[in-house]
C-alpha cells in the first residue's frame, strides 16, 4: 500500500436540484488497485454521485469536475461516461431475459463480418473469453431468462468486462444473491481489483463493506464525512455513528398506554422473492404481537420487511407459515380474508396501491366498507358521510373538503385517508409500511401522534420504516430481521440507533 | 370566495354544468345537430329525430354493459357476435314453438355463458381482454355460421315480431326498454358497492385489491351484464326485421364502445357516466343518419367513425393531462 496512483478523482462535486442540494462540495478519489466502499443513509448523496459518474445527469448539470486517469472528463451522456472506461453494474439486473447469454454479453457490440451480418463464431468465442475471465461455467448459448440471478449478475459484470472498463462500479449487487453467492462475487471482485481494474462499490450491507474495502468514504446529507483505511482498522461504531451524525432530536409525542396480552403470533412465515425465482426473501420467521403494542420490523432495504407484512395479510403468497389471532389459526389467503380478521394494510407506495387516485377522498375512504354502508341494494349516503366525515375531522384531514379528488392532497394528508380507510372497519392490527415517506415534517408528528393514540385505543401496530429515529421514537420493542429470519429482539429503551443498525446490518 | 359570491347566478350554474363529465359531449351533440339541421332541414323534422332516437335504442341497450367493462379497464368485442348469437338462438327456439319468453330466457342463458367465458378467462388466465373477447367474438359468430349455414331463420312467429312494435303513449318498446337498463345502469354505477367497485378496479386495480375488494367477481360481473345486453340487443334487432340474420350486429362493438367513449367513458378506465355514454350512443346515430342524408357513402361514413373514436380518445387523453397537472399544481 504505497504510493499510488489516482484513477479517478471527483473534484468538488456540488449538484442542486430545485431547491435542495443533493451534494455539497464532494470530492471523492479513486486509486489503483483498490475497492473504495461509499456508505451513507438513505438521502445521503450516493446515488446522485453514482448518477453524475455514469452520466445521467449531464455535465452542464453540476458544479465541479472530473478526472479520469489524469484527463478531464465532461459527460454528456451515459455513452460518454462508457466511452471514458466507467462500468456501472445496478442493483436491477438489466439483461435482456429473453436472448442468450452471449447476446447480452456484446449486446450493442455484436462483431460483425464482412458481409456485414454477425459474425457468431467470433462472438461467442469473446463471450466464452471473458466468462473465463471470471472463472464462471455458464452455458453461452442458453438465455438470461434461465439462469439464476447470482449466474444472471454475473453476466452483467461480463458485459460490463467486454468493454474492458478502466473501472467498474456496483450498485447494492448482493440484494438478490445467497451469502455464498456473495462470497464468490466478493473473490471476483477481489481479483479484478489485482488485474488493475479498481471497484467502487455501494451497499447498505456493511459486514460486506467491512470484507472487501480498502477505503471506505461515508456521505450524509449529501456531504463527504470522513474516509476510513483498512489499514486502520474500520471500527463498526464509528461509521455507523458518522452515517447518522447528531441528528437533531425531533418531538416523539408521549401517550400514556397499557400493553395487552398477545393478540397475534406469526409462526414460521416463509415468502418467495419477488423477482428472484426460486428463492425466499424470508427464510423462516416468527414473532408476537400484543394488544395495544406498536412493534418495529428493523431491517435493511431488501431484508424482506415489506414481503413479510404484505404475506401476512395476503397480498403476496406465502410458502408457509400460521398466522394465529387470539390464539385461534386465523387462515388468510387474500386481503378480504385479512380484512375480515381485522387486518389493515397501509402499503410502501400510497400512488402505486394505497389510494385510487382518480376517486373523492370520500370514496377512497369507505372503498374497506362497501357492503358495511349498504341499506337494501344501494349504498346509504347519509351513513357514508357520517363515517367518513367523522374520520376526517378525528384525523385533521386538510382538504377543501370531502368530495376533492384525494390526488390533489399533500402526501401527509393522502396517507391519513389511507388510515381512515381502515379505521372504518373493525380493525385490531394494522400494519404500516413506511408510514411517513414523502411527507413533510410537521404531518409527520401529526402521524407520530395517531399512531400512538390508536395504540392506547388498544389497537396493535406493527411498522416497517427507514428511518431509525422514527423506529426509536415510537416503538415499544423492535423485531430485526436479517437474512430472512429474526436476528435479534430488543426492548424499548434497551437499545440505540447505532446498535439497532449494527443488528440490522449483522456487524 | 367572496368573488364566487358576487358572480351571477346563471355563470355559476354555467360553470357547475361544465364541470360535468357530460357536458362536453352534450355540447358537441347539440352543434352538430345545429350544423346538420343548417346543411338539411330535414334532420330535424319529426320523423326523421324519432327514427334516430329508435336506433339509438338497439345499441343504447349494449352501451350500458360495454360502459362498466370500459370503466373497469376492460374492453369487449365480442357484443356483435354475441348479438347475432342471441338473435339466432331466439328465432330457433320460437321457430321450433317454444314461447317466446322461454326463447329469450335460452338467448339470455347463452349470454351469461359467453360473459362467464369472457370474464373467467380474462381473471383466471391472465390474457388481455382484447385478445380473449377477439377470440370469442370469432367463436360466436362461428358458431352463429355453423347453426345457420348462412340461411337466414325465416319466418319468424309474429309473437316475436310484435316485440319491436309495441309501442307505449307512442314510444317504441326498444327505447323504453333501453331507458330503463340506462336507469338500472345509472344506479347500479353510482349508488351500490358493486358500481363504486366497478370505478376503483378501474381506477387501480392493486388499490382496490388490497382494500379488501373481490375484483374477480367484480370483473367477471361485468362481462356477464355486457353479453346479455348484447343478447337482448340481439333479440330487438331480430324482432325488427323479422328474421334472424347470420351476419347481424357486425361492426356493432364500433358502434357500442365509440357511443361509450365519445360520452366520456375512459378508454384507461376509472371514469366515465352512464348518462355519459348514452348521449354518446346517441351522437353516434346523429352521425351516421346526418352522413346518410348528406348523401355520404356507406363506406365513407366508416371512415368518419374511425375518425371520431380515435379523436374522442385523444380527447380524453388531454383531460387526463390537465387533470394530472392541476392536482400537482394543488399539491404545490
Amino acid at each position: 500500500m504505497d504510493a499510488k496512483n489516482i484513477v479517478l478523482s471527483m473534484n468538488h462535486i456540488t449538484k442542486r436540484f430545485l431547491g435542495t442540494v443533493a451534494l455539497k462540495d464532494v470530492s471523492v478519489e479513486l486509486y489503483e488497485g483498490e475497492i473504495l466502499s461509499i456508505v451513507g443513509e438513505n438521502g445521503a448523496g450516493k446515488s446522485t454521485l453514482m448518477k453524475i459518474l455514469s452520466g445521467i445527469y449531464p455535465g452542464s448539470e453540476y458544479e465541479g469536475s472530473i478526472y479520469v486517469d489524469g484527463k478531464k472528463a465532461v459527460f454528456s451522456c451515459p455513452a460518454d461516461s462508457e466511452n471514458a472506461g466507467i462500468a456501472m453494474i445496478y442493483q436491477e439486473l438489466n439483461l435482456e431475459l429473453d436472448l442468450t447469454v452471449t447476446e447480452n454479453i456484446l449486446l450493442g457490440r455484436l462483431p460483425v463480418n464482412k458481409f456485414g451480418s454477425i459474425d457468431w463464431r467470433k462472438a461467442r468465442g469473446m463471450a466464452q473469453e471473458v466468462l473465463q475471465q471470471l472463472h464462471v461455467q455458464i452455458d453461452i448459448d442458453v438465455t438470461a431468462r434461465s439462469l439464476s440471478p447470482s449466474m444472471q449478475q454475473l453476466v452483467c459484470i461480463a458485459r460490463a468486462l467486454i468493454r474492458n472498463p478502466r473501472i467498474l462500479i456496483l450498485d447494492e449487487p448482493t440484494s438478490v444473491l445467497t451469502e455464498r453467492e456473495t462470497e464468490e462475487l466478493l473473490t471476483i471482485l477481489d481479483g479484478l481489483r489485482m488485474k488493475g481494474i479498481p471497484c467502487i462499490y455501494i451497499s447498505h450491507k456493511l459486514d460486506e463493506v467491512f470484507r472487501i474495502s480498502n477505503r471506505i468514504v461515508v456521505l450524509r446529507d449529501g456531504a463527504y464525512i470522513r474516509s476510513f483505511r483498512r489499514e486502520d482498522g474500520f471500527d463498526a461504531e464509528k461509521i455507523i455513528e458518522d452515517m447518522i451524525g447528531r441528528r437533531l432530536v425531533a418531538m416523539y409525542p408521549t401517550i400514556h398506554k397499557e400493553i395487552g396480552p398477545e393478540i397475534m403470533r406469526v409462526e414460521h412465515f416463509r415468502v418467495p422473492h419477488s423477482f428472484a425465482p426460486g428463492k425466499s426473501i424470508i427464510e423462516d420467521v416468527s414473532f408476537s404481537l400484543r394488544k395495544g403494542e406498536v412493534l418495529g420490523l428493523v431491517g435493511l432495504v431488501g431484508s424482506g420487511r415489506s414481503e413479510l407484512l404484505n404475506a401476512m395479510f395476503g397480498a403476496v403468497p406465502k410458502t408457509a407459515g400460521t398466522l394465529y389471532l387470539d390464539g385461534q389459526i386465523a387462515a388468510i389467503n387474500n386481503p378480504r380474508d385479512a380484512k375480515r380478521s381485522g387486518l389493515g394494510l397501509i402499503t410502501e407506495d400510497r400512488k402505486k396501491n394505497g389510494l385510487v387516485s382518480a376517486m373523492s377522498v370520500k370514496h377512497n375512504m369507505t372503498l374497506t366498507i362497501l357492503q358495511q354502508i349498504k341499506r337494501g341494494l344501494f349504498l346509504d349516503f347519509k351513513k357514508e358521510d357520517e363515517l367518513s366525515g367523522r374520520y376526517f375531522d378525528a384525523l385533521s384531514i386538510k382538504a377543501p373538503g370531502m368530495d376533492v379528488q384525494v390526488a390533489s392532497l399533500s402526501g401527509g394528508n393522502q396517507q391519513k385517508v389511507i388510515l381512515a380507510k381502515w379505521l372504518c372497519t373493525n380493525l385490531r392490527v394494522i400494519l404500516m409500511d413506511e408510514p411517513t415517506r414523502g411527507i413533510d415534517v410537521g404531518t409527520k408528528a401529526e402521524i407520530y401522534k395517531l399512531i400512538l393514540e390508536l395504540a392506547a385505543q388498544g389497537i396493535s401496530i406493527i411498522m416497517v420504516s427507514s428511518e431509525m429515529p422514527e423506529l426509536l421514537g415510537v416503538c415499544d420493542r423492535f423485531v430485526v430481521l436479517s437474512k430472512g429470519r429474526v436476528y435479534k429482539e430488543f426492548l424499548r429503551g434497551e437499545v440505540g440507533e447505532v446498535e439497532l443498525i449494527r443488528a440490522a446490518s449483522n456487524t | 370566495m367572496i368573488r364566487e359570491k358576487h358572480m351571477p347566478s346563471l355563470k355559476k350554474a354555467g360553470g357547475k354544468f361544465l364541470q360535468r363529465q357530460e357536458s362536453s359531449i352534450i355540447i358537441v351533440t347539440l352543434l352538430y345537430v345545429v350544423f346538420v339541421s343548417c346543411v338539411n332541414p330535414v334532420f330535424i323534422s319529426s320523423s326523421n329525430l324519432f327514427n334516430i332516437l329508435k336506433n339509438t335504442g338497439y345499441s343504447l341497450i349494449t352501451v350500458v354493459g360495454m360502459s362498466l367493462v370500459l370503466i373497469t379497464g376492460g374492453l369487449d368485442l365480442s357484443v356483435g357476435s354475441v348479438l347475432a348469437l342471441g338473435g339466432i338462438i331466439t328465432g330457433l327456439a320460437c321457430k321450433a314453438g317454444l314461447p317466446v319468453w322461454l326463447a329469450i330466457l335460452l338467448a339470455i342463458l347463452t349470454g351469461v355463458i359467453v360473459g362467464l367465458v369472457n370474464g373467467l378467462v380474462i381473471v383466471k388466465a391472465g390474457i388481455p381482454p382484447l385478445i380473449v373477447t377477439l377470440g370469442t367474438q370469432y367463436i360466436c359468430r362461428g358458431l352463429v355460421s355453423v347453426i345457420t349455414q348462412g340461411v337466414p331463420i325465416y319466418p319468424l312467429p309474429d309473437s316475436l315480431k310484435a316485440i319491436d312494435k309495441i309501442r307505449v303513449a307512442g314510444i317504441p318498446m326498444v327505447v323504453i326498454f333501453a331507458f330503463l337498463m340506462v336507469a338500472i345502469g345509472y344506479f347500479l354505477l353510482g349508488r351500490t358497492p358493486f358500481g363504486r367497485s366497478i370505478y376503483a378496479l378501474g381506477g387501480n386495480e392493486e388499490a382496490a385489491r388490497i382494500s379488501g375488494i373481490n375484483i374477480h367477481r367484480t370483473r367477471v360481473l361485468v362481462y356477464v351484464i355486457t353479453s346479455v345486453l348484447a343478447v337482448l340487443s340481439g333479440v330487438f334487432i331480430t324482432s325488427r326485421l323479422g328474421s334472424a340474420e347470420a351476419a347481424a350486429g357486425s361492426g356493432f362493438e364500433m358502434t357500442v364502445i365509440c357511443g361509450a367513449v365519445i360520452g366520456g367513458v375512459s378508454s384507461f378506465g376509472g371514469v366515465g357516466s352512464i348518462l355519459g355514454a348514452a348521449i354518446g350512443a346517441f351522437f353516434m346515430e346523429v352521425l351516421t343518419n346526418s352522413l346518410t342524408l348528406m348523401r355520404v357513402s356507406v363506406y365513407w361514413q366508416n371512415v368518419v367513425v374511425g375518425i371520431v373514436l380515435i379523436l374522442a380518445v385523444m380527447l380524453d387523453q388531454y383531460k387526463r393531462r390537465v387533470m394530472v397537472k392541476k392536482s400537482i399544481k394543488a399539491v404545490k
